[in-house]
């Protein structure tokens, strides 16, 4: 069953274009002029109940805009966007019964009152019942260590404490969808630890979760499906190991030499496609290969054809390295059909 | 860990009964209540202001009428208008202003639209959980200066009823300007400016300096229809007894025609505001 369905959304963002001053602003009286800025641009997504969802892209490509449109802060300039049956910008009070919504750089902690008092005041809005309450509150306050923090006021807080507040804000009334939108600004190492074991406990419950971050680790532990967008499209939209496969599918086989070899043109011409690269000043050699033209152990073989191995290690594509090529514009589809080394291929959309 | 609880995946939120709404917008009122120690530089600055401002209307007032009456005031008479003036002036005076404004001009107003409340019946609740406060300190304000000017007269008792419901009906009425007022910093994104204008209409039109039986005419005709006077003029005259009968019932029905009137001009912005609304940052 979907849980949130978006089915080409645009969001549009016009904006002024005031020249600075107060002759600006007259002259803007008279002349208005706008700039548009395409945030979103025809974004289509559905995503199941108990999916965990990664959102990811660069710096401006729109992610914060999207979960603005799915979460109803904002109206979509064009398209269809359905959470939980309802259509969120048009019905906010009962959309809002059933997400729970954190944005990092914004509080949805009253800033006047301590963190005790905001959480009661979400109690009171959701209407839980005592016993709901605390056995919610117990939880998160185990979960993300918030017992210190209570009595604090919420603006005395730090900013990792803040976002661990907040995060308790948002799932306190069990919400069955959550979207958090960068949601480990400031936390430390060991409490982004404990958010990740969190977050994949209450997807493995049931929670639908959409989760934009930069920080890559926490996709390859919460979520199972990665979108990646960039300029306000959706690059990518696929399982987390196919994304892995498809994108960044060749390994790496670091290997030590006991001598310096002569020449790294025979492992070469055994192992067609992979390519050679001398590593530690020409005391070892990177082969980087696709794992369904040749095995680990044929490269291995190879290699000890020509060389004396001493030692090796294979690297493993991270989501990192999906995700980078993404970044600096050259998502291609495989190492294959279109090698790393023409940068001025033509950036996917 | 505590595993008792389970995350339901997907029950259809049940619909909040009366009771439990009533329960969310209670506790928002006594937030608002609560945070009063933060704006309560911002409040008590305020509330010096007026009072400055009501204290030195009471001396010119007093001289002024030394020579007898004016306009069909005497001296008891337009003390006790002033002081109802100032005591009805001081609500909605100071936290939904301040917090509504800079939660939009700052975008936090993003964080108010996924909350599981009506937005204007919030800020409503909130108006009444501060008012406690505001109501609080501008009777003992307004206490301490009739102490000062030798005392005011009671209530009239011709209009008493017509006083209650007009009293009453000042908080709810004061909140429709201001959450206006603050709405418009949707469009302008300065508030300053909105705020200013504002409070020199209300200063002007409702009577609550010079009574707005001292206006031309036509002043007075325009006065009328606003819906400033019923912020001030209207409860004052009805508690010195110069509005009474029909005349009094007329202007209690005006107040309450403007104050049903401004809730759905205020419902109708935020709807438009809240469609067009962009949020910075983040
Ligand atoms: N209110 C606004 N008015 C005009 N342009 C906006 C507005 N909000 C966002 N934008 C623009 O829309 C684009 C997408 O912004 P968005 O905040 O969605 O990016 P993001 O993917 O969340 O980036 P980041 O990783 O930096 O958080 C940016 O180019 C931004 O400048
Ligand atoms: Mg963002």
């Amino acid at each position: 069953m979907a849980r949130i369905e978006a089915d080409d959304l645009r969001k549009v963002f016009r904006s002024p274009d005031k020249r600075p001053g107060l002759a600006g602003s007259l002259r803007h009286l008279v002349e208005r002029r706008y700039s548009e800025k395409v945030a979103v641009d025809g974004i289509s997504l559905r995503v199941d109940e108990g999916e965990a969802v990664a959102y990811v892209g660069p710096n401006g490509a729109g992610k914060s805009t999207t979960i603005k449109l799915l979460t109803g802060i904002l109206v979509p300039t064009s398209g269809e966007v359905r959470v939980n049956g309802i259509v969120p910008h048009r019905n906010r009070v009962e959309n809002a019964r059933g997400i729970g919504v954190v944005f990092g750089q914004r509080t949805s902690l009253w800033w006047d009152l301590a963190v005790r008092d905001s959480l009661e005041l979400l109690r009171d809005m959701h209407g839980l019942s005592t016993a709901e309450y605390w056995a919610n509150l117990d939880r998160l306050v185990e979960m993300l260590g918030i017992g210190d923090l209570l009595s604090s006021t919420a603006r005395r807080l730090s900013l990792g404490q803040r976002m661990r507040a907040d995060l308790a804000a948002a799932l306190l009334h069990d919400p069955p969808i959550v979207y958090l939108d960068e949601p480990t600004i400031g936390l430390d190492i060991e409490v982004k630890d404990r958010l990740r074991a969190f977050l994949r406990q209450i997807v493995a419950e049931g929670t639908t979760l959409v989760l934009t971050t930069h920080d890559l680790g926490e996709i390859e532990d919460v979520c199972s499906r990665l979108v990646i967008i960039d300029h306000g499209r959706i690059v990518h939209d696929g399982g987390l190991r196919q994304v892995i496969e498809t994108y960044a599918r060749e390994r790496v086989m670091h290997v030590d030499l006991a001598a310096r070899p002569v020449s790294l043109a025979g492992i070469a011409t055994r192992l067609a496609g992979a390519t050679v690269i001398e590593e530690r000043d020409g005391l070892g050699v990177a082969v980087t290969f696709d794992p369904l033209a040749h095995t680990a152990g044929d490269v291995l073989t190879a290699i000890q054809a020509e060389l004396q191995v001493v030692d090796l290690r294979i690297k493993e594509p991270a989501i990192e390295d999906v995700v980078r090529r993404v970044y600096a514009g050259q998502l291609i589809p495989g190492p294959d059909d279109s090698p790393d080394d023409s940068p001025d291929d033509s950036p996917v959309r | 860990m505590t595993a008792a609880v389970t995350l339901p995946s997907a029950p259809p939120r049940r619909t909040p009964t009366v009771r439990q709404t009533l329960r969310a917008y209670r506790a928002m009122g006594r937030a608002a209540f609560r945070s009063l120690v933060a704006y309560q530089t911002s409040f008590l600055f305020g509330l010096l202001a007026t009072t400055l401002a009501a204290v030195a209307m009471l001396y010119l007032w007093r001289s002024v009428l030394a020579a007898g009456r004016v306009n069909g005031f005497d001296w008891p008479a337009m003390k006790a208008y002033l002081l109802v003036a100032f005591v009805a002036g001081s609500l909605v005076s100071s936290y939904v202003d301040y917090r509504m404004a800079g939660r939009i001009q700052q975008g936090d107003v993003a964080m108010d639209l996924v909350r599981p409340v009506d937005y204007q019946r919030s800020r409503l609740a909130e108006a009444l959980g501060f008012g406690g406060y505001e109501l609080g300190t501008g009777l003992v304000v307004a206490a301490a200066a009739a102490a000062l000017f030798g005392g005011v007269p009671a209530p009239a008792h011709r209009s008493l009823g017509a006083f209650a419901v007009s009293a009453v009906l000042v908080l709810p009425l004061r909140f429709g300007i201001v959450y206006i007022s603050a709405l418009v910093v949707f469009w302008t994104r300065n508030y300053v400016g909105v705020q200013s204008a504002r409070i020199a209409l209300i200063t002007l039109f409702s009577g609550s300096l010079v009574p707005l039986s001292f206006f031309p005419g036509w002043l007075q005709g325009l006065a009328a229809a606003l819906p400033f006077a019923g912020m001030a003029s209207t409860p004052a005259l009805l508690y010195i007894g110069r509005l009474t009968g029909a005349d009094a019932w007329r202007d209690v029905g005006v107040q309450a025609a403007w104050t049903v009137g401004l809730w759905w001009l205020g419902r109708a912005m935020w709807r438009g505001a809240s469609r067009q609304l962009t949020v910075h940052g983040g």
